[in-house]
């Protein structure tokens, strides 16, 4: 029932505006993902209005991106006869989560320079990689360590672009399903959705959502970094009754 | 089925734990040994970060040895005093173990530290032990310790504050059981041991103790200076996964249970000789995880 007057809400709105535009409604600003299994289904609605028979012809593409976060970047290296990290070079405020999801492939829908202009897509991400002691000039030893950066991210799943992640469903209605991986940062995302037809841009919106995880395991997390002694009693003292009812199980 | 281990963070099959607990379990009920060296790295081989597998195995160790000297409480066979000195050495060395861990976690090699340590103390142990038995499989006759007994004695008597240990029969001082300790309490930090393999040929070998209080004292030091070390671990890594811990505790409890009773089947020489075996195993696996290129050449992780 809210999700469906939110969208009506956006309808309503979009229906003062001239010509083709897009919203987002959101059935939720607080999406709270359960962490006790291996991933979850992020899903999100968004309307058009001023188009008719808009899923014959419109594209849209959804960008969903987590809050920025630093990350370290390590090359293995072989130092006496053993193979071990190197030193690290960092990626500030990367987004810790990057979802691209479209009616079809990014390239086939949106030009070439607003693809890099709006950073749609993994390929139009731009880093610097910068380790302590060198400067942040573009070399050839920082675009690897940006490469490998987006390898990894995208092998764990938290780069991603989800080539029919969007569909309309009725009309003017339509629906973002992501899949997000169970590592999944908490905090603020932002989600983009953005309206073409015959590569021209018609419309832009954006939201806001928070991204929390429940369940016991988050809560086991937060009592292990936030209450560490509590924590490491809570350890001691089960593990304590579990030898202890070990004991008496096989008690002969 | 998978269930997401929270301090890991990483999805699980339980089953799957459960069963390599189970699988250590047994061993380590068949060998009659704590497990520790083995299922720390049988965890970092299943993908569980060192870290946590080393956090997370020091406070199973404490379930497992708490089972384990209830038995002995019973049969009187604790010697408490000797317990106290070793856990007073031993509390100390797991300080200077976490601190030395907490060095090697920031400078980023905690990883390959770990692996390193184990190489070099599963090769020893592990090498001695096949030595020891192959020794006692082929030639059953030869007895040569009376020498070495001697001059080790004369060493401890040099020891000022001797004092009288009731229960093990000894009258030395307490400085040799305070180094043990200290000495197998690093171990345990840094490692997610308890040291029995350690300590209980040294208190044979170098105390001298009557084998029959070895095992229940040794376990009673175990569990204090585990716990010590788990407390430490959670309160200054948050590396303890209460969840993986449980997990590993339901399988290990059964598993030992069989394992005790296929040990009885096996004699003590062929016993040691498979140990050993296992032992040398799980060394050369993770030699092998250090002098070969990774799949993966780089690292990612969040900074916080």
């Amino acid at each position: 029932m809210r999700l469906l007057c939110s969208i009506l809400g956006a309808l309503a709105l979009l229906t003062q505006a001239h010509g083709a535009d897009i919203a987002v409604a959101l059935t939720d600003d607080l999406v709270e993902v359960d962490a006790d299994f291996a991933g979850a289904r992020l899903t999100l609605f968004g309307a058009v209005t001023g188009v008719d028979n808009p899923a014959d012809t419109i594209d849209v593409i959804a960008v969903i991106q987590g809050p920025p976060t630093r990350f370290a970047v390590r090359r293995i290296e072989r130092r006496n006869f053993i193979w071990r990290p190197g030193d690290r070079h960092f990626v500030d405020s990367a987004p810790g989560l990057y979802l691209t999801a479209s009616t079809r492939p990014i390239t086939d829908i949106a030009p070439l320079p607003d693809q890099a202009a709006y950073n749609l897509g993994t390929d139009f991400l731009a880093f610097n990689a910068v380790s302590p002691g060198e400067s942040s000039e573009e070399s050839d030893h920082s675009r690897m360590f940006v490469d490998a950066f987006i390898t990894e991210v995208e092998n764990k799943g938290l780069y991603l672009d989800q080539v029919g992640g969007v569909s309309f469903k009725k009309g003017a209605l339509f629906a973002i399903n992501a899949d997000l991986p169970a590592t999944t940062p908490v905090g603020e995302y932002e989600v983009s959705v953005y309206l073409y037809r015959h590569g021209e841009l018609l419309g832009h919106d954006s939201a806001r959502l928070v991204v929390n995880k429940v369940g016991i395991e988050r809560r086991i997390y937060d009592l292990a970094h936030q209450q560490p002694v509590t924590y490491g009693v809570l350890c001691i003292v089960l593990s304590l009754l579990g030898g202890w009812a070990a004991h008496l199980a096989f008690r002969k | 089925m998978q269930i997401y281990l929270p301090i890991a963070e990483m999805p699980v099959d339980p089953l799957v734990v459960i069963f390599m607990g189970g699988a250590v379990g047994f061993l380590s009920g068949m060998f009659g040994v704590g497990g520790g060296f083995l299922m720390t790295p049988l965890l970092i081989f299943y993908g569980i970060p060192p870290a946590v597998a080393v956090g997370t195995e020091a406070s199973q160790i404490v379930a497992s040895s708490v089972s384990g000297v209830l038995a002995h409480l019973k049969r009187k066979t604790v010697d408490f005093q000797m317990g106290g000195f070793l856990v007073a050495g031993g509390a100390v060395g797991a300080v200077i173990g976490i601190i030395i861990f907490r060095y090697f976690r920031a400078i980023g090699q905690i990883e390959t530290f770990i692996a390193i340590a184990y190489v070099v103390f599963l090769g020893l142990i592990g090498g001695l032990m096949l030595l020891e038995s192959m020794r006692a499989l082929f030639r059953p006759a030869e007895r040569p310790r009376a020498r070495r007994k001697h001059r080790s004695a004369e060493w401890m008597a040099a020891m000022p504050f001797a004092m009288r240990f009731r229960r093990s029969q000894l009258y030395i001082s307490p400085i040799p059981p305070i180094i043990l300790g200290f000495f197998v309490g690093v171990l345990s930090a840094i490692m997610g041991v308890g040291g029995g393999f350690i300590m209980v040929p040294a208190m044979i070998y170098l105390l001298h103790m009557p084998t029959n209080v070895v095992i229940g004292t040794s376990l009673f030091q175990i569990i204090f200076v585990t716990a010590i070390a788990t407390m430490l671990h959670a309160a200054a890594n948050q590396t303890v996964d209460v969840v993986l811990a449980l997990l590993l505790l339901a399988g290990g409890v059964i598993g030992a249970q069989l394992g005790v009773r296929a040990g009885l089947k096996l004699k003590g020489e062929q016993l040691r000789a498979l140990l050993a075996l296992v032992v040398l195993a799980v060394c050369a696996r993770l030699l092998f995880g250090l002098v070969t290129p990774p799949a993966s050449p780089f690292i990612v992780e969040a900074v916080s």
